[in-house]
């Protein structure tokens, strides 16, 4: 197991490598010229010419790339143009942001999405099964942006507890908190300012989540070993739960890993409706800006928690299926 | 087991009652604490270096310049309490007010208007508005109070654009972290910045004029419109001005849980036709085209009624503004009559029209393209990213039609010299007049007030109007939306000065 880690970690190294070059060269050849857009419209040509000299975009692209590979490896992310504010710094901000949101979507998607899918499963045929899957399908095809506006002019608007944006306390640091120092005030403004945004996207990931839970246990369901089980007199719900969603579990493990990975850059649109301060509104800002720091800084970023999160889950498998060996 | 059982019970309902009793905290903001919207979060907080509206919002409640334009635009005093032109217009005089400190107590002189210019004036520091200064030749301090600006050569608009630079100190101005950080004259001081997200303000007890009345002040940023007006309408912030949701606004003036303020502002739509090539280096093409934008129809139904029919370069708020110049009303007839006489009579020729990204420009471009057919024109529409777009229109004279805009347009010179003169550092469309250079390039040596600039500017627009490099499409309008228990407050059509008098507004919910 833990060979396999370490190969594993090793076999980022040449991944992200690859992940940073196309990285910048994307952003160094698509048009747009930063100096011109960060000096505004009234910028003489040598004022712009002077800028590209500070800012070395007038090196041959080679040496740019190793210049910033160089400070990457030494943790220097670089300065934004635009802003002159560390991009190590504008990052780190916002990651905990980004992931207390991912977390949070995730988890409502999946309280609702398996629980869903088992009963469809269970029901399968009933219209108690259609139901459950026409509903699926409703909130995989609602945007999430349109989701989140609607909850926010249906719902938002005449509850007070719930806020129309932004985010104030923690829902990490508030449950750290809460257990601390029994102050439940910082939970409390985190859950209020999550719920929201995390339901928004949360949804349109259950509806994916119980369709593949149903089709996965009715294909488990299906086994000569339930039968077994059944015929042995052993409960209905103990066949379900203990010996069939078990089974069923690897592909739902799989697909919440992508969906995990897929909501860091993905949320942008729901960032941007519910005035969340995460990663994906920064790297959209600074992609109109021409930033190129942060752009880069924070895609390479976005790829080494998508890589771990992905390590992460190829190793839940072990835990949940002890047949699955590493080697 | 049972044991544990009742333990995770006895935790679930602890959990419950903390967050309960908790819940009775919440409060809306109360009187002391004013709550401004924002689209878009500051780029940053020196005003030597930012060139984004979002960024002057915020700095114009923390520092000041030296003059500035009230609602009606008129130049007011403010750092300076008073100012003088010598006869021949090459010095500029400024008494500052006295008793001014910085926000760490440190006294404002006249060695700070130096610094602030000097240092903008500087090529190696890279200040991105260094253009707008660059005929002053010589910065004087003849004491504390007193400072001349020497220039090169006579510009009389100079004042405006000195009304766009607050001034910064020089004791402290060249911090590492002054951008993100800064201290000013001004009547809010900040306390912290936190972005995409909040800017937390207090008042400056020992602001030298009328003392801030709500002590604490707090931008929020909410990049999407429709939250922001939901916000607004839960009570979540107070006030907001710009990208109000136009199909919105009539319910809201309607609705007395509102205030709607407008007014005209100080920017325009337009199509930029490409002079140097093709059919469009025809004046009677361009105006056949001109013919063909239905204004009337794009301000009511694109713009939703925010905004006038464009009808020249100069904001309708200015003295300088001319309305009677030729209008192109929208007819298909006129553009045809003039196309024949161009010697297309049945049009048959094909023009690329970009635009960017932007919902708007591109549902007038959709429009255009329609009304083109009519005539025998093809309008291929092309829809660029933000970046890649300005590249093409700045850069290259890749394109036949683009549309933009303009912001800010505060003088007669700002809105023309740039965009039409022939080495104008905007002339983006090729266009050269002879008359025109020399009209605005006269205007700027003459006095502001006068009868003689009127004259002038009423030529130049006429020139520009009937030579058509542009196709004026709208004027823009500020919207300002708050509760009506915020009260000294008027919509302002310079939107980076929204907030200037904030330390005058009072709330009273």
């Amino acid at each position: 197991m833990l060979s396999y880690i370490i190969r594993r970690l090793a076999e980022m190294v040449p991944l992200l490598v690859g992940i940073s070059i196309l990285v910048f060269l994307l952003v160094h050849l698509s048009p747009g010229d930063p100096v011109r857009m960060l000096l505004g419209e009234d910028a003489t040509e040598e004022d712009v010419a002077n800028l590209n000299r500070i800012y070395g975009f007038d090196r041959p692209l080679h040496e740019q790339y190793f210049r910033w590979a160089k400070n990457m490896l030494r943790g220097d992310f670089g300065t934004s143009i635009r802003q002159g504010v560390p991009v190590s710094q504008l990052v780190f901000q916002r990651i905990p942001a980004t992931l207390e949101l991912a977390f949070v979507s995730v988890l409502i998607a999946v309280i609702l999405g398996i629980p869903l899918g088992i009963f469809a499963a269970v029901k399968r045929g009933t219209i108690w099964d259609y139901i459950s899957m026409i509903a699926a399908l409703i909130g995989v095809s609602m945007p999430s942006f349109w989701l989140g506006l609607l909850l926010l002019s249906r719902i938002a608007l005449h509850v007070d507890f719930l806020p129309m944006f932004g985010r104030d306390g923690s829902v990490f640091g508030g449950l750290w908190i809460l257990l601390t120092k029994w102050d439940g005030s910082v939970l409390l403004d985190g859950v209020r300012h999550i719920i929201l945004p995390a339901l928004s996207i949360g949804i349109s990931m259950m509806a994916i989540i119980a369709r593949l839970t149903r089709s996965s246990l009715l294909e488990i369901l299906g086994n000569d070993y339930i039968r077994t089980a059944h015929a042995k007199g052993l409960a209905r719900y103990v066949v379900i739960f203990k010996h069939a969603l078990r089974n069923a579990l690897l592909p739902i493990i799989t697909i919440v890993g992508i969906q995990f990975g897929a909501m860091l850059g993905g949320a942008i649109v729901t960032e941007t409706v519910f005035a969340w301060p995460g990663l994906g509104r920064l790297i959209i800002n600074a992609i109109s800006q021409r930033d190129f720091p942060i752009i880069q800084g924070g895609v390479l970023m976005m790829a080494v928690i998508f890589t771990t999160v992905n390590l992460l889950v190829d190793i839940s498998y072990a835990l949940v299926n002890p047949r699955i060996r590493y080697d | 087991m049972q044991k544990r059982k009742l333990k995770r019970k006895f935790m679930f309902v602890l959990l419950v009652l903390v967050l309960v009793i908790s819940v009775s905290g919440l409060a809306a903001a109360d009187n002391d604490t004013l709550i401004i919207g924002s689209g878009a979060e500051a780029i940053g907080l020196d005003p030597r270096l930012e060139t984004d509206v979002p960024s002057f919002e915020r700095i114009n409640v923390i520092m000041e310049p030296l003059v500035k334009f009230d609602v009606d635009m008129n130049l007011m005093p403010l750092l300076a309490s008073d100012w003088e032109f010598s006869d021949n217009s090459l010095t500029l005089t400024f008494h500052l007010q006295k008793g001014v400190t910085w926000h760490d107590g440190t006294p404002f002189t006249a060695h700070d208007v130096k610094y602030t210019y000097e240092w903008v004036l500087n090529p190696d520091n890279g200040a991105s508005n260094r253009g707008l200064y660059q005929d002053i030749s010589e910065i004087e301090v003849v004491n504390d109070h007193e400072v001349k600006f020497h220039l090169a050569k006579p510009y009389s608009f100079l004042l405006n654009n000195i009304a766009r630079m607050p001034i910064t100190p020089k004791h402290d101005g060249d911090r590492s972290d002054f951008r993100q950080n800064p201290i000013g004259t001004g009547p809010y001081k900040l306390v912290s910045w936190t972005r995409d997200d909040r800017m937390i303000l207090e008042a400056n007890e020992n602001y030298w004029g009328s003392k801030p009345i709500i002590p604490n002040l707090i931008f929020r940023t909410i990049p999407e419109d429709a939250t922001r007006l939901l916000a607004l309408e839960a009570g979540e912030i107070d006030i907001y001005q710009g990208g109000v949701v136009p199909q919105e606004l009539p319910r809201l003036e309607q609705d007395s849980r509102f205030v709607v303020q407008r007014a005209a502002g100080t920017g325009y739509n337009y199509l930029g036709f490409n002079t140097r090539v093709g059919a469009l280096g025809d004046v009677l093409v361009r105006q056949a085209v001109s013919h063909l934008i239905n204004r009337e129809g794009i301000v009511t139904r694109v713009l939703n009624g925010i905004g006038t029919p464009g009808i020249g370069p100069i904001p309708t708020g200015l003295p300088w503004f001319n309305p009677n110049v030729p209008h192109y009303e929208y007819s298909v007839e006129k553009a045809k009559e003039l196309l024949a006489e161009a010697g297309y009579p049945d049009g048959g020729f094909k023009l690329r029209l970009y635009t960017n990204e932007n919902p708007t420009r591109m549902r007038i471009a959709e429009i255009l393209q329609h009304e083109a057919q009519q005539v025998g024109i093809t309008v291929e529409v092309i829809i660029e990213e933000w970046g890649a777009y300005l590249t093409r229109i700045q850069e290259t004279d890749d394109y036949d039609i683009f549309i933009l805009g303009w912001s800010g347009q505060l003088d007669p010179d700002r809105a023309m010299i740039r965009q039409f003169h022939t080495d104008g550092s905007n002339n983006y469309t090729g266009y050269s007049n002879e008359r025109l250079d020399y009209l605005l390039d006269y205007g700027r040596t003459v006095p502001p007030d006068s009868q003689e600039s009127l004259d002038i500017y009423n030529e130049a627009q006429e020139i520009v109007v009937r030579d058509v490099p542009y196709g004026f499409i709208n004027f823009s309008e500020e919207v300002g939306i708050h509760h009506p228990y915020i009260k000294n407050w008027s919509v302002h059509p310079y939107s980076a000065a929204a907030w200037q008098d904030a330390h005058r507004m009072v709330k009273d919910k």
